[in-house]
């Protein structure tokens, strides 16, 4: 009787033991599909990821790319500056500058009307590197270029228009990391500096960006290392850049020399 | 083989190195930007930071120093543990979970400053994205490990799963795809400009 129960009992725990074998690997097998499931799941996004990676590389740029040949403004120098005001004015003031460059915006609205007064004196002229090299901070559309290209675009046909328009594009400068002005807008400043509209409608054809990239790397082979680099006669001009004044007196003494 | 010590503790060590070298270049930068206020206005081509806008942000120094600074004390320790860790020292459970909660702070803060970047200033710099993917490294190593020698004090359950997570190297396959997320917001948004 009692050899029976045990029989049964263990019978019955065998059953139990099987049972939960059973379950353990449906558990596994569960798992496993689990585990097989997220594997394909993240090779999948990762092979999704790549090809938009792909693409985002392959497409071609949305603004500003320099597939031109290369074609100089009128009147610029060989160490690839615009010239503003008298060739023959005794002070020369070199100015490197980005238009995407805050400080150089800083600049050029502290000293702007003292070096308009030094060039409509015939004492200054004005030697204008318009670098592109902060592209990178405006949010994809390469202002610095766009801004640049149309900056030498006018002073191919009248840098003093072009000097203008500088002040205006500095006055209304965007944000650094802002998508910049638009094309439109460049127009419209354009407008505002006097420039004629058969001028500023070629700015689309941004002839100019392969000179401009040619002098932004010009500038730094020569020894420029950030923006804005301001020189008179050729010397660095180490003095305060964004107080009123400091330029306009170092300006004074170098024509006085 | 991604399960033992060697290459767990040898990816913390790297990752923990680069990271402390990206924070040292930073840091030397920032001393440079603040010892030279010439340098601090203008927009500079060598600059680790162009323009320093990244640089004088009010993000660059939440806590009213350089961020980096945060990097060079931090890395070493982690450096300490993956060096000790190798040479087959085991750190106490307490000791390893602070480990993971301060590290967990500093990874999340590193992926604010990342959005800030990305999103807000507009600028990112080289130096500040190998900080992103080596504090990214760092910490699922760290957290490999935490989960795999039970370090984390979780519930019976959630630690199994977790176990069982990290066993399959589905922790790896996360990495990878977050890691593939973040390279394809930068490429997509910079891709353009590198033309």
């Amino acid at each position: 009787m009692s050899s029976t129960r045990r029989s049964t009992s263990t019978t019955d725990r065998r059953e139990a033991l099987r049972r939960q074998q059973e379950a353990d690997a449906r558990a596994a097998r569960r798992t496993g599909l689990v585990i097989k499931a997220a594997w394909a799941t993240g090779f999948a996004v990762i092979a999704v990821l790549l090809c938009v990676i792909v693409w985002a590389v392959a497409r071609p740029g949305s603004a500003g790319t320099a597939s031109g040949s290369l074609v100089t403004p009128m009147g610029a120098t060989d160490s690839g500056a615009v010239v503003i005001g008298n060739p023959d004015a005794p002070v020369t003031v070199t100015i490197y500058a980005d238009f995407m460059c805050p400080y150089c915006g800083t600049f050029e609205r502290v000293n702007g009307d003292d070096l308009t007064a030094a060039v409509d004196a015939g004492i200054a002229k004005l030697e204008i590197h318009p670098m592109s090299f902060l592209d990178p901070q405006s949010s994809g559309t390469k202002y610095s270029t766009r801004a640049a290209n149309a900056f030498v675009t006018v002073a191919n046909t009248d840098p003093t228009l072009a000097w203008n328009f500088d002040r205006l594009l500095y006055a209304n400068q965007p944000a650094e990391g802002s998508a910049g002005l638009t094309d439109a807008q460049l127009v419209e400043f354009a407008r505002q500096a006097g420039v004629p509209d058969s001028v500023s409608a070629t700015f689309a054809t941004q002839q100019y960006v392969p000179w401009v990239d040619q002098i932004t790397n010009q500038a730094f082979d020569s020894g420029v290392t950030g923006t804005p680099t301001v020189k008179v006669n050729g010397q660095v001009f180490s003095g305060d850049l964004y107080s009123a004044g400091a330029l306009a007196a170092a300006i004074s003494r170098a024509a006085g020399a | 083989m991604r399960q033992s010590n060697a290459w767990i503790f040898t990816t913390m060590l790297a990752s923990a190195c680069l990271s402390l070298l990206a924070s040292f270049v930073l840091s030397v930068d920032a001393v440079l930007l603040a010892a030279d206020p010439q340098a601090a206005l203008s927009c500079n081509i060598s600059s680790v930071i162009s323009c320093g806008t990244v640089g004088v942000s009010w993000q660059a120094s939440l806590f009213g120093f350089p961020n980096a600074f945060l990097g060079l004390v931090a890395e070493p320790v982690v450096i300490t543990i993956a060096v000790a860790s190798l040479g087959g020292v085991r750190f106490p459970r307490w000791f390893m979970l602070s480990a993971q909660v301060v590290y967990t702070l500093g990874v999340v803060f590193a992926y604010w400053l990342f959005f800030q970047a990305y999103f807000v200033i507009g600028a990112l710099c080289p130096w500040c994205l190998l900080v992103t993917l080596s504090t990214t490294l760092v910490f699922t190593s760290l957290t490999h490990v935490n989960i795999r020698d039970g370090n984390l004090f979780l519930p019976e359950r959630a630690s199994r799963a977790a176990r069982r997570f990290v066993a399959a190297d589905l922790d790896a396959l996360a990495v990878a795809v977050w890691l593939m997320a973040v390279v394809t917001m930068i490429v997509t948004k910079y891709a353009p400009l590198m033309t």
